[in-house]
């Protein structure tokens, strides 16, 4: 049969199988995920959010109380007067937090807390992240002509 | 069709019933279907239809997880893929004798695919029973669909070879006597 002499068929046969397989797993912890969020939907929980302003002004609004199944941005208009657009397929992009709005360089970027790679950027739209109990969370009005952007000074 | 033959065919539906039974705590993980894929690659698609079939037929009305009309015709019917798959891998004379690496691959490849088949056409049946999406069926099921599809993968990568070897050098088939 040809199929058995032909090496590239069969490689690509087994990364077609790979990939079946990957969406299936893909598939299951996603619906496993939301299931997560659902239930946990309500639950009292904490968050540490940092608002820096870019010059020199950083306010730190420790222990807000949030429910489960908030994102970033119901956390931030908890705490900020803020104004965002809804970009379809997108999500939210924050255009001024405290009345200080974007303007070329400086917009507002966030960043998350992590014990493995401390400050990580934010790597969604703020109104898709759903923030876990205890998480701290940064507001960083900065230049975003530097590449890589600048963590939020320690 | 000779009586060695007919002994041969009577074995291999007890085998896969008596396999199913054995491994009825290892969820999803049977050899079943390689049993049944072998059957139809030694005998012919038909042979491998009614092995497939018959198997289910006693081992679904008997099956330890409980009755369902409805998933028991569409297993009965869905194993028979295996057999049909055999019979026509069969029929274009692919030679296995050798013990090459690639042989493994696709052999391995074909149980997940068929596998895969065999647990569309389930999960379908599955869904329409219990009035659920069939999207939210496969979903849900995925854990046990992949435990299926990639221990079949191994099964027939693994097993497939050496058990039509054995079959051979028994007498139990040579290729002039398939359709005497």
């Amino acid at each position: 049969m040809r199929i058995l002499e032909n090496k590239w068929a069969l490689v690509s046969i087994t990364i077609l199988c790979w990939s079946i397989a990957a969406t299936f797993s893909t598939g299951y912890f996603y619906y496993q995920y939301l299931g997560l969020i659902e239930r946990t939907k309500g639950t009292p929980i904490h968050i540490n959010l940092g608002l820096n302003y870019g010059n020199g002004t950083i306010r730190w609004f420790n222990n807000t109380e949030a429910t489960g199944g908030m994102t970033l941005l119901n956390v931030t208009l908890l705490v900020a007067e803020v104004n965002y657009t809804i970009w379809p397929g997108m999500g939210a992009f924050v255009d001024s937090i405290a009345n200080i709005e974007n303007a070329y360089p400086f917009y507002w970027m966030w960043w998350t807390w992590t014990s493995y790679s401390g400050w990580v950027e934010g790597p969604v739209a703020c109104d898709k992240y759903v923030v876990a109990n205890g998480e701290t969370l940064y507001w960083y009005y900065e230049n975003t002509t530097i590449s890589p952007l600048p963590p939020p000074p320690p | 069709m000779n009586s060695k033959n007919t002994a041969a065919i009577a074995i291999l539906v007890a085998l896969s019933i008596g396999t199913n039974y054995a491994l009825v705590g290892i969820y999803n993980v049977k050899l079943m279907d390689l049993i049944t894929f072998v059957s139809g690659f030694v005998f012919g698609p038909f042979v491998g239809v009614f092995v497939g079939v018959f198997s289910w037929a006693i081992y679904g009305v008997l099956n330890p997880y409980g009755f369902v009309l409805q998933i028991w015709v569409a297993t009965m019917f869905s194993e028979a893929v295996y057999g049909v798959a055999g019979g026509l891998l069969h029929m274009v004379n692919t030679n296995f004798n050798g013990k090459s690496f690639w042989h493994v691959v696709f052999l391995g490849n074909l149980g997940f695919l068929l596998t895969l088949v065999y647990d569309l056409i389930t999960n379908i049946a599955y869904a329409h029973v219990l009035g659920q999406d069939v999207l939210i069926a496969m979903v849900i099921g995925a854990p046990f669909t992949l435990t299926h599809e990639l221990s079949n993968a191994l099964l027939f990568g693994i097993c497939f070879i050496p058990l039509t070897t054995t079959l051979k050098i028994m007498g139990v088939y040579s290729i002039a006597n398939i359709r005497k």
